[in-house]
């Protein structure tokens, strides 16, 4: 390969040249970045050093987020990649990097939601509601019902996730990395770092 | 408190911070460590607000190899790094005496030492490499001995 990783290159701390007095090895070697997009999944394998694999995804379009605050985690699809704090490039070009700003879909969680605490979350429609009252309304043996019951005084949710599942897409940040592990998984964006990110994209809109 | 964030990312210690809060929790949670070997986490280091993930106490960084003292030549100039000059003496042994010399380190100071000019001692530790010449992680600082000789400009 021609990417190298190499230091012997590279000017010494106090400024001088230093002199090539071997060829690149083959263990500071560099390899093409994965530059995963969303898409159908497509993972290749790489053999490392050591004999070991690492997955580089080239496409993906599902990941496993998890929900901090209720802790939970659902594989869920990737709609859309929002802010990346490196590269705006990499925001046009749609590309998953660990630290990337995602939109996902914001369905496995309102569905664990309403199950969880029976109260409908997000719903704006006639419809949506219909659909919520299904879940919230079913007969439930007496002790699972007070279970539910007693979730009620913790079951508030903070209004800008609120309002983020009344659109069905939830901000969430990639924890992973993609082109290493083959996998984008991450958490839902939430508190003070939401906030700080909401600024952002909407700044540079 | 959201004057930290300069950055285009968010900063932050990679503590979990957003647990659903039933009452009101203390304020400012914040991770910090001891690095051991004796040396004392600052005050600042423990109710400060900074984020630095290089920073000994409060960042993902261990101390562990060499301990080293030097003075401080340049404080300031980089963002939060230094400069530290080591002297000592190289015997010459046809003339049976001594040369200084020195070695300019470069090391990573932490917001929590604040009010740092050139001249202060610095003890600094060895940690992994953290830049291209940084390897170390200043630990503790002793102000200058002002000479009472010397004039001191204000």
């Amino acid at each position: 390969m021609g990417i190298s990783r190499d230091s012997r290159h590279k000017r010494a701390h106090t400024g001088a040249k230093r002199a090539q007095y071997r060829k690149k090895r083959k263990f500071e070697l560099g390899r093409q970045p994965a530059n995963t997009k969303i898409g159908v999944t497509r993972v290749h394998h790489v053999r490392v050093r050591g004999g070991n694999t690492k997955f580089r995804a080239l496409r993906l379009d599902t990941g496993n987020f998890s929900w901090g605050s209720e802790a939970t985690t659902r594989k869920t699809r990737i709609l859309d990649v929002v802010y990346n704090a490196s590269n705006n490039e990499l925001v046009r070009t749609k590309t998953l990097v660990k630290g990337a700003i995602v939109e996902i879909d914001a369905t496995p969680y309102r569905q664990w939601y309403e199950a969880h605490y029976a109260t409908p979350l997000g719903r704006k429609s006639k419809k949506g509601a219909e659909q919520a009252e299904e879940e919230i309304n079913k007969t439930r043996s007496s002790r699972v019902q007070r279970k539910v019951d007693a979730r009620q005084a913790t079951a508030k949710v903070d209004p800008h996730l609120e309002q983020q599942f009344a659109k069905g897409r939830l901000i969430a940040a990639i924890a992973s990395r993609p082109g290493q592990s083959g996998r984008a998984d991450g958490y839902i964006l939430e508190g003070k770092e939401l906030e700080f990110y909401l600024r952002k994209i909407t700044s540079k809109r | 408190m959201a004057d930290i964030q300069h950055e285009r990312a968010f900063q932050k210690q990679h503590i979990f911070l957003n647990a659903k809060q039933v009452g009101a929790k203390k304020r400012n949670q914040r991770w910090f460590k001891d690095v051991g070997l004796g040396f004392k986490t600052p005050k600042e280091a423990i109710e400060g607000h900074y984020i630095d993930k290089k920073c000994p106490f409060t960042g993902n960084v261990s101390i562990r190899g060499r301990i080293l003292t030097g003075t401080i030549v340049s404080a300031g100039k980089m963002k939060r790094t230094i400069i530290l000059r080591r002297e000592y003496l190289h015997y010459v042994k046809k003339y049976n005496r001594y040369e200084k010399r020195h070695r300019n380190l470069a090391a990573h100071m932490s917001p929590c030492f604040i009010g740092v000019e050139n001249g202060d001692l610095a003890t600094v530790g060895q940690c992994r490499p953290l830049s291209k010449t940084v390897r170390f992680n200043v630990l503790k600082i002793q102000k200058a001995v002002s000479g009472s000789k010397q004039f001191k400009k204000f």
